[in-house]
């Protein structure tokens, strides 16, 4: 063997541990830099998240740094220039930061709710949360809104956990896994991951999604689904499971709410509502005792099934009777829902009896001592090892809250909630139902909100809105239109503030938020409304503050830009406050830390956001005399306490570094998390890692810890009186606020159930679906969902185009040819699109890849790029208001009524040839003008941080073909 | 040695992690710089080892998509070292890896035409062929951690789709995952004797309902008579 | 495949050049040669050098690395691309000998001659074997991988030879019924075995996108090739004119390369100006060129059924 060269000069090489930001999932990396220029990223073999592994996005983290979109110093809009026209001149940071302090401030002590501040794809709402409280507007919220706050919400109201960063499938011990319309979006390799386990194991993989690509290809089952009809088969399953009476009958009694009596009385105030004693207490009917029993207490024989009378002499029912009832119905049974789901009767009920025998013949038992709440010791965990993950699909349908709910519902009946193999939730979930946090509403000059401006109502009174019932906040979250808005409805506060209803405000701050494009529907309307101006000539958003690291689109529109750093160059927390990185039997959190040096005048949002907080003089951000409390950002994470020994980051507390979880400040905390691979974790003991709902070891850990604030056991909610209680106020039965308008009163009707109902989704109730007969959704590229900033140059080799895909067979009998180009229209507008024709995908729904279409000259993209010339967006034919009827409901958000939860799947189009000549995509924009200072884009990128090593080799080994084998 | 993959199909669900990983390492590797052409313009086009190409197997609703990465198979017989006139490509005797000698190209693309897996891509600012070298570079550095010995396509796959080892040696993961699933290899009509196999889907596994199917079915509610269990 | 213009210009033109300079040798050692002269044997095996020349010049213009081309001649072990640099640059010192020799011996064939003479005869015709070979022994690319190809190349080198051969005695003034049937016979035989490799790739073999990707039970349709833009591999062998136009070609192919130039030279044996020739020699040139775009053109490599290519 000939002697190989050194290929790599180790020792002219760093590595650093820090933790990805192509995407939301944070997996731990290790970067090898050299020459001051990234050599590879590779995955973190230690990291819980990802293990090792890395994604698409992850390996081109290099062209994220290499961008020539990165802003390079702060901007703002060149005096006299229209908002829009891309005029911009840079600003040194201090002239940036004194004119924003003296304008935040003014609004600060006028009138807080004039900012309103919205963040996009960043990781850190716990801090900006904190400093919307600390300013004093109620006007903040993340991208949840558009995102899964269906999943987030439905998940929390009813078993105190949820999907993806919540809780997780047992990829190590389920046999049967159900994945429900996931577009390849979250999580990306903590799926990909459990998926290849459970199937190396033999597992069962059904996936539901009318799109079979990503990880329906992989399943062994895939169910073609028509868009928006999940909620059907999930209760037409039910339905199926109750007919063969097989359900976790132990299960339901001990650990849900299954046996609580509900009155009975239709038409009067109450109807619906738990009974309770007069401590509050919820009652159950004690089948040895023959009465009423407090149904928290252990040790009581509550019956499952039965109509009761109570003290009062009202009818009661227990949940399970009224669930069984509803469920039973025929309108249920799988030949009558199949039509309209597209899935054959005989696949529903297999499906449902297949769950059946895996959940209860094939149940598995792990032995271990553990202690219930109740303080009972039991010598095994029994689960049952049935999991399922959704997303998408289910979240961005306006009955997405509903659907999810059944979905869960499913899960629950089968027994499979944190229980071994089952779906099990990741620290610091479980919380209560629903967590004790309630929406801010009221707001005074120059004072923080008593609490964050986001919460979770548990009955109209806990609405944000005055006493007309008008909203109170911008985005309409916590009104009569959405009021369990937990996440925000961030897609309509430019609509909102530039029509001024509620109110105008004075200055919109974004964060990683592309709103005048890919993150709005509606965006070419949406554009218009940011260079709207009044009739006194200023604009209808008078000042907006953008910060972003790339050169996105909504660059274009900002007043003042605050150029944000790489990942690769900044401090960050994955904090236990916000969404941390724990797995199921871990706590775990984060940081990132600088692995290069900016090379431009950038610094990180929450390095100024910090800033501000000093420069305004918020209190938890000032000494009592007024003087800044924090140096920086990372002095910030490092001190700030949310209640006594509870901070940001969970390790290396106390002030050696010696607590976990709970402990004073140390002051070395950082250097502990980068000497540590720059994440933290906890494990559980065997006793605390299932049944953690009501298992007290782990309840003890999570008070301590701050995850909950009472080891009381966690109820699950089959039945949610939270849902009924708002039902009651649109019936007119509630003590309590109640809706005037017509309007509001039927939705909160026709929407609301304490069990899991389906409804068709909005936009079908108000368009003609004859005139639009197809669903038309999104998927997300796995190689770049999340990462669409910068137009990495080496992911968008990958697809710089989107496609409509249609099915074959029907776009053929529709004389639609592959690659050819055809016109989609809505209710609302009209798109030019190019057409590629597949086997799987159900033949009703069209998709195409979300936010690939780019405005041409954004970005740091030549003006023919793909992207703008051949790429589009559906967003244009997305109305962010239900279709137009000339009713109360034309003025009311595209998204689901309950949360609120923007209804972006709920699309329906129409589509039709383009004719000869007529190709490219369509509309086209005026390309946006370069920034100042900013560098051409290469016509070549050649990267290497150091000159190939050439293999020696011998004349003889030129001289033949190579040995073959030796 | 006869070092190559195993790549599952069964799991690979198609995300390109190893594409870019290997364009991400090998950009600086013994082989790089990888030219990316009008990286920001129209037609984005660089050189790449390893691409995911995307196929549907069977017509709807009986229709399955299939992922399947492609690079260097590493044959045998490879016809592109027999092609080469200049001897810059070449298979290795120790390991069977099959390379190109960047200095001895002469960038006839003759390799290219003999290779029906598409695994050589011409750099064109270097003038030269370039292709999968299994991170030779990553392989045998003994600096690395033994773990990370592996191609960088390898250690990034998060559905671990991705087997690296030696076929000679019938212990190794990959005869015997080849040898248990199945391993096939792409057009062996052509008898270049590839290297790299690729398993087949498994098939579903049968979960059987006769065993929770209740011949009379629950009607109503009244049709349930409680149980005393405890809570 | 994508036709590059270097190759055409370097297969047909030294093809031609290594047909015209072996039948003249040929003819010449064998004293077939109709009353040659020195001058015109001269200025055929010089414009038969020239054709070489231009031709291998040419075929380097395709070479993306041209400093390391000198390397071609180190695998002839098992490259028939290194075979054929091998063969044509063994080829030159005894055609320039032969050359040279001419003017010193007149038209008189010594040994020395019949040496030298034979081995340029036999590495010119040995080279346009080896150049066919290149393409045969290409298994990926079905419509090549045949002994056709050689053949072929042979024929229509030999027949573009004949014919050029024919025009520069009749521009020297001779007037030999010999030389154009010679011609007459050789490109009516290249025709016939056109026609034959036509009818040949007719049928579809080898490779499928079912063996390509191992799933052989059910149909396999290309949903995605994994990136939007062309790469170097769609832009070397994604090349497809259509059948159309592949059609329009062949009639070229025969009606410039075969059919006009029987009729000419057939004009001539009918007592037609033996100009005629240097037409027939213009349209089989322009003729065999098409023929030689449509070699690449039609020619379907097998990794474009990775591509979603059907055959």
């Amino acid at each position: 063997m000939t002697a190989l060269p050194a290929f790599e000069d180790h020792d002219r090489q760093q590595t650093r541990y820090t933790t990805c930001y192509m995407c939301a999932c944070r997996c731990g990396i290790k970067v090898t830099v050299e020459n001051n220029q990234v050599r590879f990223i590779q995955g973190n073999r230690n990291h819980p998240v990802n293990k090792g592994v890395l994604c698409a996005k992850g390996n081109a983290g290099i062209m994220k740094q290499q961008s020539p979109a990165r802003l390079r110093y702060p901007m703002r809009r060149k005096p006299g220039s229209e908002r829009g026209s891309g005029e911009f001149e840079p600003i040194s940071w201090d002239e940036a930061l004194d004119q924003l302090t003296e304008r935040l401030a003014r609004i600060r002590a006028t009138d807080p709710k004039k900012l309103a501040f919205f963040t996009g794809r960043d990781q850190m709402q716990a801090l900006t949360g904190l400093w919307a409280a600390q300013f004093g507007t109620i006007n903040w919220a993340a991208h949840g809104g558009f995102c899964s706050v269906n999943m987030a919400a439905a998940g929390l109201y009813t078993m105190g956990h949820a999907f993806w960063e919540f809780g997780d499938p047992d990829w190590e011990r389920t046999k049967y896994f159900m994945l429900w319309g996931v577009a390849e979006d979250h999580a990306s390799n903590p799926i990909k991951a459990g998926i290849d386990t459970l199937k190396r194991r033999g597992a069962k993989f059904v996936s539901i999604n009318p799109v079979r690509t990503g990880y329906q290809a992989v399943a062994d089952e895939w169910v073609p689904i028509r868009p928006g009809t999940d909620g059907l088969l999930a209760l037409s399953m039910v339905h199926v499971l109750l007919r063969h009476d097989r359900f976790d009958w132990d299960y339901l009694v001990r650990y849900t709410n299954a046996p609580w009596l509900v009155v009975d009385t239709p038409g009067q105030k109450g109807h619906g509502l738990i009974l309770r004693d007069r401590d509050g207490n919820p009652l159950a009917w004690d089948l040895e005792l023959g009465d009423m029993v407090d149904a928290s207490l252990p040790e009581i024989l509550p019956a499952l099934f039965g109509d009761y009378t109570a003290p009062d002499g009202r009818p009661v029912r227990t949940v399970m009777s009224l669930l069984a009832e509803r469920y039973l119905d025929d309108a249920y049974a799988p030949e009558n829902i199949a039509p309209r789901c597209g899935v054959p009767a005989e696949q529903i009920e297999r499906l449902a009896l297949e769950m059946a025998h895996v959940a209860f013949r094939e149940a598995i038992e792990i032995e271990c001592e553990w202690t219930d709440a109740y303080g009972r010791t039991h010598d095994r965990f029994v689960g049952r090892p049935v999991s399922m993950h959704a997303m998408r699909g289910i979240s961005a349908h306006s009955n997405g809250f509903q659907t999810c709910r059944a979905i869960h519902l499913l899960q629950i009946l089968l027994g499979t909630i944190d229980v071994p193999g089952g779906h099990l939730s990741k620290p610091p979930y479980p919380r209560h139902i629903p967590p004790g946090i309630k929406p801010a509403r009221d707001m005074a000059p120059n004072t923080p909100l008593k609490s964050p401006p986001l919460g979770f109502p548990t009955g109209p009174e806990d609405l944000v809105i005055d006493a007309g019932g008008n909203p109170l906040r911008l985005d309409k979250a916590y009104s009569w239109d959405a009021p369990l808005a937990n996440h925000g409805l961030m897609h309509m506060v430019i609509t909102n503030a530039v029509k001024g209803d509620p109110y105008p405000i004075d200055t919109l701050m974004l964060y990683m938020a592309n709103m005048s494009w890919n993150s709005t529907m509606n965006t070419a309307q949406v554009m218009g409304m940011l260079r709207e101006k009044g009739e006194d000539g200023e604009y209808r958003i008078p000042f907006l503050v953008v910060s972003d690291a790339f050169h996105a689109e909504i660059v274009n529109f900002a007043d003042l830009v605050l150029p944000d750093t790489t990942y690769l160059e900044r401090h960050d927390t994955i904090s236990m406050l916000d969404r941390p990185i724990s797995e199921p039997h871990a706590a775990a959190d984060s940081i990132r830390q600088p692995v290069l040096e900016p090379d431009r005048d950038v610094r990180p949002w929450q390095e100024v956001l910090v800033e501000l907080a000093g420069r305004l003089g918020f209190p938890a951000f000032t000494t009592g005399d007024g003087a800044r409390r924090y140096a920086s950002y990372q002095d910030f994470i490092v001190n700030f306490q949310k209640e006594p020994g509870i901070g940001f980051l969970a390790g290396w507390r106390g002030a050696q570094g010696q607590n976990s979880l709970r402990g004073d400040p140390n002051p070395n905390q950082w250097q502990e998390y980068a000497d540590h691979q720059c994440f933290f974790v906890h494990h559980l003991e065997d006793s605390q890692k299932y049944y953690r709902f009501c298992n007290r070891d782990y309840l003890e850990l999570a008070r301590h810890a701050g995850w909950v604030g009472s080891t009381d056991p966690i109820v699950l909610e089959l039945y949610s009186e939270t849902q009924q209680r708002f039902k009651l106020a649109g019936q007119g039965l509630y003590d309590g606020p109640m809706p005037k308008r017509p309007e509001h009163k039927a939705r909160l009707v026709n929407h609301f159930d304490p069990l899991p109902i389906w409804y068709a989704p909005l936009e079908q109730g108000r368009v003609d679906l004859e005139a639009y007969p197809f669903h038309a959704i999104t998927q997300r590229p796995m190689f770049m969902y999340h990462s669409w900033d910068s137009q990495n140059a080496w992911l968008r080799q990958i697809c710089a185009q989107n496609f409509l895909y249609m099915n074959r067979g029907r776009a053929t009998s529709m004389g639609i040819a592959d690659q050819s180009w055809v016109w989609v229209e809505s209710h609302h507008g009209r798109i030019r699109v190019q057409v590629k024709l597949m086997e799987g995908v159900e033949p009703d729904t069209v998709w195409t890849w979300n936010a690939l279409g780019k405005q041409s000259g954004a970005w740091g993209l030549a003006r023919d790029a793909d992207e703008s010339r051949k790429g589009f967006l559906l967003n244009h034919l997305i109305s962010e208001l239900l279709p137009q009827r000339g009713d109360g409901l034309d003025n009311v958000t595209n998204s689901d009524p309950i949360t609120g939860q923007a209804a972006w799947y709920d699309l329906r189009v129409r589509i039709t040839p383009a004719k000869p000549g007529e190709v490219g995509a369509w509309p086209q924009f005026e390309p946006v003008r370069p920034l100042p200072g900013m560098p051409d884009s290469p016509d070549q990128v050649r990267y290497q941080t150091h000159r190939r090593v050439n293999l020696r080799r011998s004349l003889w080994d030129v001289l033949t073909r190579g040995k073959g084998r030796a | 040695m006869r070092l190559g993959l195993v790549i599952d199909l069964d799991t690979c669900v198609g995300c390109h992690a190893c594409a870019v990983a290997c364009k991400q390492w090998n950009t600086s590797g013994t082989t790089g710089p990888l030219t990316d052409e009008s990286p920001y313009g129209a037609a984005p086009s660089g050189v790449w080892f390893n691409r995911v190409r995307h196929y549907e197997v069977g017509d709807y609703p009986h229709t399955k998509t299939v992922n399947m990465p492609l690079s260097c198979m590493h044959c045998d017989d490879a016809a592109c070292v027999t092609v080469c006139p200049t001897g810059a490509s070449y298979k290795r005797g120790e390991d069977g890896i099959v390379l190109v000698d960047q200095d001895k190209c002469m960038g006839c693309s003759l390799c290219a035409w003999a290779c029906p897996y598409g695994a050589r891509e011409l750099d064109p600012r270097d003038g030269v062929m370039k292709k999968c070298t299994l991170c030779i570079d990553r392989i045998y550095d003994d600096a690395l951690a033994p773990e990370d010995r592996q191609p960088a396509c390898v250690i990034t796959c998060p559905a671990h789709a991705r087997h690296f080892g030696d076929f000679d040696d019938p212990d190794s993961a990959v005869s015997r995952l080849s040898r248990e699933r199945g391993g096939r290899k792409l057009m062996p009509e052509l008898g270049y004797e590839p290297t790299n196999t690729y398993l087949p889907p498994r098939s579903a596994p049968a979960v059987p309902t006769a065993d929770v199917r209740r011949g009379s079915l629950m009607s109503s509610v009244k049709d349930w008579v409680n149980k005393a269990i405890a809570r | 495949m994508h036709p590059a213009l270097s190759v055409i210009l370097f297969t047909v033109l030294s093809g031609a050049g290594y047909g015209l300079f072996s039948l003249v040798t040929l003819l010449h050692l064998t004293g077939l040669y109709p009353a040659p002269g020195p001058t015109e044997l001269m200025t055929q095996l010089g414009l038969a050098l020239a054709l070489i020349t231009f031709g291998l010049f040419s075929s380097t213009l395709h070479l993306h690395n041209p400093k390391n081309a000198w390397r071609a001649v180190m695998r002839v072990r098992t490259s028939w691309l290194s075979r054929e640099a091998v063969c044509a640059l063994s080829f030159y010192p005894f055609a320039l000998i032969y050359l040279w020799q001419i003017p010193r011996a007149g038209v008189e064939v010594g040994p020395l001659m019949v040496v030298v003479g034979g081995m340029a005869l036999f590495l010119a015709l040995l080279t346009v074997f080896t150049t066919g070979m290149i393409y045969a022994s290409l298994k990926t690319i079905r419509q090549w991988n045949t002994a056709l190809t050689p053949a072929n190349y042979l024929l229509l080198g030999l027949a573009l030879g004949a014919t050029a051969l024919a025009a520069v005695h009749a521009g020297f003034g001779g007037r030999s019924e010999g030389l154009v049937l010679l011609a007459l016979g050789l490109v009516l035989l290249a025709g016939v075995m056109k026609g034959l490799y036509y009818l040949w790739i007719r049928e579809v073999t080898g490779p499928s996108l079912n063996t390509a990707t191992g799933f052989t039970q059910a149909r396999v349709r290309l949903l995605d090739q994994g990136h939007t833009a062309g790469t170097f591999l769609t832009r070397e062998f994604g090349f497809d004119p259509g059948a159309r136009r592949i059609f329009r070609v062949r009639l070229g192919v025969f009606g410039f390369g075969f059919l006009l130039p029987l009729l000419l030279m057939g004009m001539v044996l009918a007592g037609g100006s033996s100009l005629w020739l240097a037409l027939a020699l213009v349209s089989a040139l322009a003729g065999i060129g098409l023929e030689r775009w449509l070699f690449f053109a039609e020619a379907r490599h097998g990794v474009m059924l990775y591509h979603g290519q059907r055959t």
